[in-house]
């Protein structure tokens, strides 16, 4: 999600908060995305799910924040997903209504509040009830899985990552110490072979082929290989020439193959395995960059400080409980807004800078806090 | 490997970054097993040196101040005499010297020095290194650039066996405006000696010479928007060919207040109040490189710079705007003086990234590109 320009001299001019977001930035970059992949991923699950009647399966997790894109910009896509879901061989996951952190707060009610709303978003839509859980950007520590088993989900996704797991194997099912949920861990090194490396001419498995992927799978023991990652991968992340659509094309001939493998959705997986294990998890895990914590939007002292500010508006929100301004304060949650402003970015290769609207971290910082500061002073007024 | 090394500047004596250059470099390279003698105009200054594989070689007495923008009346006066005389007099003393000490290869800085090196490279025959720190326009904000300078610099780069830059901006004013092959130019970026924090007041510091090239004028627009939202104090410290108008339009804008014209400060002086600066702006128009932002930031102090300067390309940890954009310039000021956070992770990161500016790495590509020609 894309912000304004916002200078210190915007401060306090009674800009209105909508204007806080670059409206005509987002619905490009939108409908950019959506034409490169989106649509013709869609489009192809449902030929494979057709084609291998049902035996194919895929499990999304869709925040409200896209899904009010769809609404507003490309309808059509929600009619695909409802489509999809319609197939029965696809899964529907949990989550925060809009891509927060609001998990990491000093309380939890706001997570509750927009993990309600996306539950209300899904059931308008779907008339469906997901079982399980991931968070944004999968993170995940001991208080967050209890509250998530609290709300009544069944399981809850993370990273399978060794700082949790030392040398146990993320292919099975866990539970967390204090609750009654069971983790899936993502499979990073699998995923990523997809999400991050299928294009990468220097690495080993370059080209990474349907048939060699399965043999990789094949061969992988456990009971369960969580692939996660993002749906940017199929078109955006790996363009089209570089025959990503091809290798999703042809993954599930090649895995039909191998005996011991099959396709299955997250809620068919809680309700097939039982945990292993126990994971004990005090501080809080993701599935970005290197360092798998939540460095990458908390790291700095920057970041710190326009967490704290936007924790603080958001109690001062809650007392006044004006439900646009509510509204307003929950898009400025968007982690986005806090990965702009990493500085790992100068160290972690061009990734953040990838994405990133901003030339460096600290512009991102500058517009961010003036947006914030005019924020709590619209809200005084 | 021997070098015979001409400049025209070293600490004490400093008209710009390119004695803090040239201390830097000389000093490196002879720890380095490298054998310097760096000719230099005899100044009133005492030059200290105690290196052994170093020897600071005075000639003749001169004191030139290069950057000054020449006015029409100078062009055959005394100052033009004085380069003359210098370089002539360096080529009977290097030409002299090299019969006993037998150079490797002659390596000049900047257009004073060219004349020399090109008439000590056919003399000699031995190999000449040309390191360029600023451009004839750079010096005039690409503004009437003078085609005197302009020719003397393209025959040093023309004549020179290889070319060092001290940065990619600067590589392309050369391949684009001298019509250099841009194969024979290598780009160093240039370092500091971090001087270390110090207590900081509520100041934001420029510091430089005041002339067209550094952008004062800029620095003053900006603190006049600045001044209508924050309380706090500008510091102007150098001096140059625009002190006077300079401070005319401190007083236009209403700002005199709020503006301290410093002067030239001694070497003492330029540390303490990059220690004490909240904020350092180089709003430069032209800026191959830009050590002093290396220095500022090295005293913990944040640093806004020109997009365009050398060391923007090189340096991470600093704001960059574009030097005529005086609003977002103003921006950056007050966002740096209101937000903490943003000043603290400045300073921080700022500091640790300065260790990677070392005069050893300078000296290290150095050699590098003498053994490409050697």
């Amino acid at each position: 999600m894309r912000l304004n320009r916002f200078s210190v001299f915007h401060i306090g001019k009674n800009i209105h908060p909508m204007n806080y977001f670059n409206q005509t930035l987002n619905k490009n970059i939108f409908e950019k995305v959506a034409n490169k992949c989106y649509l013709p991923t869609n489009n192809l699950l449902l030929k494979l799910i057709d084609q291998y009647k049902g035996e194919f399966k895929v499990s999304f997790s869709l925040t409200g924040t896209f899904v009010e894109y769809c609404q507003q910009y490309m309808p059509s896509l929600i009619e695909s997903f409802q489509q999809l879901f319609s197939t029965g061989s696809v899964d529907l996951i949990e989550e925060t209504y809009f891509h927060s952190l609001a998990s990491l707060y000093d309380e939890l009610d706001e997570f509750e509040e927009q993990v309600l709303m996306h539950r209300e978003m899904i059931k308008q839509l779907f008339n469906y009830r997901p079982m399980v859980f991931r968070n944004t950007e999968a993170i995940y520590d001991n208080r967050i899985a209890r509250k998530v088993a609290d709300m009544g989900y069944k399981g809850i996704i993370t990273e399978g990552t060794e700082k949790i797991l030392g040398w146990k194997s993320p292919n099975y099912l866990y539970k967390p110490i204090n609750a009654n949920i069971k983790v899936l861990l993502r499979n990073y090194t699998l995923s990523d072979d997809i999400g991050f490396r299928f294009s990468a001419q220097g690495w080993v498995g370059f080209p990474l082929t349907a048939d060699k992927y399965a043999k990789w799978m094949a061969n992988t023991p456990g009971d369960i290989i969580n692939l996660f990652m993002d749906y940017e991968t199929f078109g955006e992340h790996h363009w089209p020439e570089t025959g990503i659509f091809d290798f999703l094309e042809h993954l599930p001939e090649e895995v039909f193959k191998h005996e011991n493998l099959e396709f299955i959705t997250v809620s068919e997986a809680v309700k097939r395995y039982e945990p292993v294990g126990e994971i004990d998890v005090p501080w809080a895990i993701s599935w970005a960059d290197e360092q798998r914590d939540v460095s990458t939007w908390l790291g700095n002292e920057m970041q710190h400080a326009c967490f704290r500010e936007l924790q603080d508006i958001g109690k001062k929100l809650k007392e006044k409980g004006d439900r646009d301004l509510l509204n307003i304060w929950r898009k400025l949650q968007t982690s986005d807004h806090l990965y702009y402003i990493s500085t790992k970015g100068f160290e972690d290769g061009a990734v953040h800078q990838y994405f990133s609207p901003y030339d460096d971290p600290y512009d991102g910082f500058i517009n961010y806090m003036n947006i914030l500061q005019d924020f709590k002073q619209q809200l005084i007024q | 490997m021997k070098v015979a090394m001409i400049g025209w500047e070293y600490p004490p004596f400093k008209a710009g970054g390119l004695a803090t250059h040239c201390l830097g470099l000389t000093s490196s390279l002879a720890d380095k097993n490298i054998l310097v003698d760096f000719y230099m105009p005899k100044t009133k200054h005492r030059v200290y040196n105690n290196k052994g594989n170093l020897r600071i070689i005075e000639v003749g007495e001169t004191e030139i101040y290069p950057y000054d923008r020449p006015d029409e009346k100078d062009l055959s006066g005394a100052f033009f005499e004085s380069v003359y005389k210098y370089n002539n007099l360096v080529v009977q003393k290097v030409s002299r010297k090299h019969d006993i000490v037998k150079y490797d290869l002659i390596h000049v800085h900047d257009w004073l020095t060219m004349k020399a090196g090109i008439a000590l490279k056919e003399k000699l025959g031995i190999p000449l290194i040309v390191s360029i720190h600023s451009t004839e326009y750079d010096r005039s904000g690409w503004l009437y650039p003078n085609q005197w300078f302009i020719d003397i610099e393209r025959e040093g780069m023309e004549k020179a066996d290889l070319i060092i830059t001290v940065s990619h901006f600067t590589k392309r004013t050369i391949v684009e405006k001298y019509g250099i092959n841009p194969d024979k130019i290598r780009v160093i970026h240039n370092a500091v000696y971090p001087l270390g924090e110090g207590e900081k007041k509520n100041l934001v510091l420029f510091l430089g010479r005041l002339t067209i090239q550094k952008g004062a004028e800029f620095f003053l627009k900006a603190a006049k928007k600045v001044l209508e939202y924050e309380n706090t104090k500008f510091v102007v410290a150098g001096t140059g060919d625009m002190f006077h108008r300079l401070v005319d339009t401190a007083v236009h804008l209403g700002i005199a207040n709020n503006v301290i014209f410093t002067g030239r400060l001694t070497d003492e002086e330029v540390r303490h109040i990059y220690q004490i600066a909240s904020v350092y702006v180089m709003p430069s128009v032209s800026e191959p490189f830009g050590i002093t932002a290396l220095e500022a930031a090295s005293a913990g102090t944040p640093t806004i710079v020109s997009k365009t300067a050398g060391v923007a390309e090189a340096f991470k940890n600093c704001l960059k705007v574009d030097f005529w954009d005086v609003d977002e310039m103003a921006n950056k000021i007050i966002s740096l003086l209101r937000y903490d956070a943003l000043r603290n992770t400045l300073a921080k990161e700022g500091k640790r990234e300065i260790m990677l500016f070392t005069w050893d790495r300078v000296a290290d590509k150095t050699i590098e590109v003498y053994r490409e020609v050697v």
